[in-house]
């Protein structure tokens, strides 16, 4: 390596854009400015050239670099401004011209380099400084933004600081063009000094391993930050910090997190509830009563197709549409903890409690994710690193309660248990909780003894007021979602189940006027009863039901809703009167115990398979033999959960 | 030679899950701590993703987090296509 001799290098910038500013004379020195993007080297180019600059595309390339003639302490000089960079460790057409232009690749070196380091994040701004100052450079730090380190707590003292680096410290605020003339100083007295020697280097650094090398950069950086810079003992909290030391706490935390998520399903069951009823008693109104006049109009009146369209879309999806006010709050009160930084916290909470069991971190990310959908849940399985982590996540977050099953929740805690149904939707969110644990637990003490943990960090952001763009956006889209899902894949299902409905097994009448209990649906659903009779709901409608969601959950509520409204019409149009139906099935088929039955409904509920779509992303990422190895693990935890839950309750009833 | 960059992958290691524990458990100030994670997440040596919650049951395709068909969480962080706060997962890649 030479010394930069004062002169021009030979390629120059293809000046083709912009600027009227003075070219440098011929043969004058360069100075580069270089430094990390978003670090103030643009602002002080204008302040060192009044502005004026030619900017031109680099030949051979599409990074632009801008140029203009300047005077430090009247030695005329090309100023180069050169494109952000980290490091010379080019990742970036952008910095791999830094690199080029300031190790010399496209030329001879610039005889000087001005890096703009940003003092609110110094550590980085000096890893250049540290790479320069391994080359035959002058180099000069330019130091930025001391005003916002100073009000983090950190405080440079420039004199030490170029000590220890080995090159002159100018601070300066290139805004208010403070230091400028300082800088200007500096500059022109470097130029006029001999190069300084390369800064020693440890001589049993082994250059082809990259981490000892870099490591060795920062271990210099952090002996000049400690010699020229000091950090107050106790930094001023910041509002973040505050908040955090007690909700990341290791008790307070969990339990407001808890608290926190108790409040959203209180809030959104008790605010909804209204909406929904009106909602409800709109489709068995108006709606209703509009499609009997249309069809009366048109001479289908008792047809099937009347049949079809009132006790099966209207009934089915038309419920199902009743439960949109109550995604669309807990949608947005979910969106409003997203959007503040809250949600971060509680992610940080759920990570630590499931260390604790020994489940493995990254395998957290897929299951958080799953309490809002198991299939992306699934697919984000994809991240973990080992196939034996993917296949015991992907068999994991089925287990997790997504927000389909939140409607029949709703529907089933609102029917017995008015009052208190956003308590025991959260403790269902609880119960999804501890079979996740507890299957992960089972699984690993057998199927994988030997999957370690993989650490994890989880880098939080400042709290912020939620945006009101943001939180209608998202809770929209996630609304969207709901509609989405209502208009495809339910109202398929609603034609399937009306279908079955419609033929006839026994009593004689004729398609679509059958008696539902029997339909060819009925005669199935009484076929697998007698599973479900020692978990107190052996009862065809909850089984038929049951069944059904196997295609997905929200058509619990749909199928439920067509088989009572072909029996009783009002069923079908209200939240109300489907739910005397259905707390007349569970007190039947229960045998006094209608509590315990209702709780053992929930818990199979939430265990068994959540939806085909789950079905088909498990077969995707892990396999058949693993899927149906899931489903036959996903039916065995729910029933016997269930079984207990029925039997326990009913000792206790 | 004080190796910052091995300190914090050793802390990682050790179980730190915030920039706050890194810096108590290897005693490098803040500054320093959040170059060292940008180094190493640069060079490769540790992995930052997204991490969402709260998705739509609509899928990827309809998350407001996502960009075309890739989805938001689990993409590399940071992204660009998100706004507002963001919970990074870093973790050590072997």
């Amino acid at each position: 390596m030479t010394a930069a001799p004062l002169s021009r290098p030979a390629a120059t910038p293809s000046c083709h854009a912009g600027g009227d500013g003075p070219a440098a004379a011929a043969g004058a020195p360069v100075v580069a400015l270089v430094g990390a993007p978003n670090s103030g080297k643009s602002t002080l180019f204008n302040a060192l050239t009044g502005g004026r600059r030619t900017v031109g595309n680099w030949p051979g390339t599409t990074v632009e670099v801008g140029s203009a003639g300047w005077a430090p302490g009247g030695v005329e000089v090309e100023l180069r401004d050169l494109p952000g960079a980290y490091s010379l460790d080019a990742q970036s057409p952008d910095e791999e011209l830094t690199r080029e232009l300031l190790l010399g690749g496209l030329g001879e070196r610039p005889a000087l380099a001005v890096v703009v380091a940003d003092a609110a994040h110094l550590a980085r701004s000096l890893y250049l400084v540290a790479q320069l100052r391994e080359q035959h450079q002058r180099v000069v730090v330019a130091l930025t933004m001391t005003d916002v380190a100073q009000r983090r707590g950190v405080s440079v003292q420039p004199m030490p600081l170029a000590e220890a680096l080995g090159v002159p410290v100018v601070v300066l605020d290139p805004r208010r063009r403070d230091g400028v003339q300082r800088l200007a100083e500096q500059v022109a007295a470097c130029l006029q000094a001999p190069v300084p020697s390369p800064r020693p280097i440890e001589a049993t650094l082994d250059a082809d391993d990259e981490l000892a090398v870099a490591d060795e950069r920062f271990s210099w950086i952090d002996a000049a930050l400690r010699v020229g810079s000091s950090v107050q003992a106790e930094p001023p909290a910041t509002v973040t910090d505050r908040v955090d030391r007690w909700v990341t706490a290791p008790l307070i935390g969990p339990a407001l997190f808890l608290a926190v998520m108790w409040v959203v399903f209180e809030l959104t069951t008790a605010v909804a509830a209204p909406i929904q009823d009106a909602l409800g008693n709109f489709f068995a109104g108006p709606v209703t009563r509009g499609a009997d006049w249309l069809f009366n109009h048109v001479g289908l009146a008792g047809s099937w197709v009347q049949q079809f369209v009132v006790n099966g879309l209207i009934a089915g999806v038309g419920m199902l549409l009743t439960f949109v006010p109550l995604m669309t709050i807990m949608f947005a009160l979910l969106a409003l903890l997203e959007d503040s930084g809250y949600l971060a916290r509680a992610a940080v909470v759920t990570d630590r409690l499931m260390r604790a069991i020994g489940l493995p971190g990254k395998a957290f990310l897929p299951l958080v994710v799953g309490f809002g959908c198991n299939v992306p849940a699934i697919s984000a399985t994809r991240i973990l690193p080992s196939a034996r982590h993917r296949i015991m996540t992907a068999l994991l977050v089925p287990f997790t309660s997504c927000s389909a099953r939140l409607t029949v929740y709703v529907l089933v805690a609102s029917t017995f248990f008015r009052g208190h149904a956003g308590t025991v939707v959260f403790a269902m969110y609880l119960v999804s909780i501890l079979i996740v644990v507890l299957a992960g637990l089972v699984m690993k003490a057998t199927l994988w003894r030997t999957v370690g943990d993989e650490p994890l960090v989880l880098d939080l952001p400042a709290y912020q007021r939620p945006t009101w763009r943001l939180t209608t956006s998202v809770t929209w889209v996630r609304v969207k979602g709901f509609l989405r899902s209502a208009g495809g894949i339910i109202v398929a299902t609603v034609t399937l189940v009306w279908l079955l409905q419609a033929v006839p097994v026994r009593g004689g009448a004729g398609f679509g006027s059958a008696n539902p209990a029997d339909s060819l649906f009925a005669a199935i659903a009484r076929f697998i009863a007698p599973v479900f009779a020692p978990l107190g709901f052996g009862d065809w409608h909850s089984v038929g039901a049951l069944v059904v969601g196997f295609v997905a959950k929200e058509t619990v509520v749909t199928s439920w809703a067509q088989t009572y409204a072909a029996a009783d019409p009002s069923a079908g149009q209200s939240p109300v009167q489907l739910q005397h139906h259905i707390d007349a099935a569970f007190t039947a088929s229960a045998g006094g115990a209608t509590t315990a039955a209702v709780f053992a409904f929930l818990v199979f509920l939430l265990a068994y398979t959540p939806c085909v779509a789950t079905v088909a992303a498990q077969v995707r990422e892990i396999g058949v033999r693993w899927s149906v190895f899931g489903i036959a693990m996903q039916l065995t935890v729910a029933w016997v959960l269930g079984c207990v839950v029925f039997q326990l309750g009913r000792l206790i009833a | 030679m004080s190796a910052p960059l091995r300190s914090v992958l050793t802390a990682f290691e050790g179980g730190a899950r915030s920039r706050a524990e890194v810096g108590q458990a290897t005693g490098l100030t803040a500054d320093v701590v959040d170059a060292a994670i940008t180094h190493l997440v640069r060079i490769g040596r540790l992995e930052a993703r997204e991490l969402a919650t709260g998705c739509p049951s609509g899928g990827c395709g309809s998350c407001a987090s996502g960009a075309g068909d890739s989805p938001g969480c689990g993409a590399p962080a940071p992204s660009p296509h998100r706004s507002g706060p963001v919970l990074v997962q870093l973790s050590i890649r072997r």
